[in-house]
């Protein structure tokens, strides 16, 4: 019986050891791609992306493994070599499950200047909206990040760094709100002690 | 031939056997998802087929069913590391649903029911039949929670700018509707054959 066991067990490993590395290279060149486009549109007008990497002392260096770092800062050029602004991903608690969004952040403007969600499973027709809804997205045009960005119900937008929230998807806009602000509570300083080198692009 | 028949049309794991509820009720608010989570299924429930009837005079009987899961959940890694090497945005949409189809029903149902009992190409036949019933399932339940809830089909605008989406549709208590007016249709269809044949 464990010998059968042991045998079947063993060619089943086989095949999902095979599978793998004739998988990764694709997946890799994918999850690239994607991570490019996204910038592009959040960015538009790059020309080069320079990945970084945030080490824990608040440093970044230039990263050019092929698998992503933990905490990764994508910054964008313009075909002069002027820098456009940086590209960072954040995630929060939405209403069906985590949000994960990739936001441009302008160290010149300290603003968010695009957001983009990536990842989510909030409710159809609803909670999505926060992809798609031409008005909740204008929010992040020029976002103020120098002040935390808080999120308020809809139509009551006052100030730069309010995030005006969609009518029925109040925890979904919330949560886009709060992923903001605590991303950019942790590393707008980051990029700005490091900003010389971002504009350097070295 | 009928091996392949029973499962697309006779013996359908949706309409008929009303199996793996959860995948089709979860994954069909869009034609994309569908197609995808019927290949997934249609390759796991052949591979899955084939190697378990290989082995089936193999298998002590006392651990038959932890073996069957082990072979299922190879395939379905395998063609989880597919999808994701296809189409990121698929993989993603898809979610979880992908590793569940370790607990598909239909799967273990047929590993079980005819793997187990039947030579290897019958087995690949009846997975195939079985796999593209379901597949045919997905696909009905799709195209009409995707048409009315969003309307689109593939992702492409079927009405004008005047259309209003049928938002329900594309909510779960919409699949449970859908699901609902198939099977309503299916068991209508089924008895008019079995009474024209009276």
């Amino acid at each position: 019986m464990i010998r059968i066991m042991g045998i079947v067990s063993l060619v089943c490993g086989l095949l999902i050891v095979t599978a793998h590395r004739g998988t990764l290279e694709p997946i890799r060149r994918n999850q690239e791609l994607i991570m490019q486009e996204t910038v592009a549109q959040l960015l538009p007008g790059v020309a080069k992306q320079v990945t970084y990497a945030a080490s824990a002392d608040g440093e970044l260096k230039v990263w050019n493994e092929p698998e992503p770092p933990p905490q990764r800062i994508i910054a964008g050029y313009d075909s002069s070599g002027a820098l456009i602004g940086v590209v960072l991903q954040a995630a929060e608690r939405g209403y069906a499950d985590m949000i994960v969004g990739m936001y441009a952040y302008s160290p010149a403007k300290q603003a968010v200047i695009g957001f983009k969600v990536v990842e989510m499973k909030e409710t159809p027709g609803l909670g999505d909206k926060i992809s798609t809804d031409p008005r909740f997205l204008s929010n992040f045009r020029e976002l103020d990040a120098t002040h935390p960005i808080v999120t308020v119900k809809s139509g009551t937008k006052k100030n730069a760094w309010e995030v005006d929230a969609i009518s029925g998807a109040t925890i979904s806009s919330r949560a886009v709100g709060r992923m903001l602000q605590k991303s950019t509570q942790q590393m707008a300083p980051v990029i700005a002690r490091n900003r010389a080198r971002l504009e350097k692009g070295e | 031939m009928e091996t392949f028949l029973n499962g697309l049309w006779k013996q359908n794991p949706s309409f008929v056997q009303v199996l793996g509820m959860c995948p089709t009720l979860a994954v069909t608010n869009s034609v994309r998802n569908a197609i995808a989570m019927g290949i997934a299924t249609l390759f796991v429930l052949v591979c899955s087929n084939a190697l378990i009837s290989m082995v089936r005079k193999l298998v002590p009987k006392e651990v038959r069913i932890a073996t069957y899961i082990l072979i299922i959940a190879t395939f379905v890694t395998i063609v989880e590391y597919m999808i994701k090497a296809i189409s990121v945005p698929v993989y993603k949409a898809l979610g979880a649903f992908i590793a569940l189809i370790v607990v598909n029903c239909i799967i273990l149902g047929r590993a079980e029911a005819f793997a187990s009992k039947n030579g290897v190409f019958r087995s690949i036949l009846d997975g195939l039949g079985m796999g593209l019933g379901f597949s045919f399932a997905l696909l009905c339940l799709a195209s009409v929670r995707e048409i009315l809830g969003a309307g689109t089909f593939l992702g492409y605008p079927l009405f004008g700018p005047n259309f209003q989406p049928w938002v329900l549709f594309l909510l779960p208590s919409g699949g449970f509707f859908t699901l609902g007016a198939w099977l309503l249709l299916f068991s209508a269809w089924k008895q008019r054959g079995k009474e024209a044949a009276a």
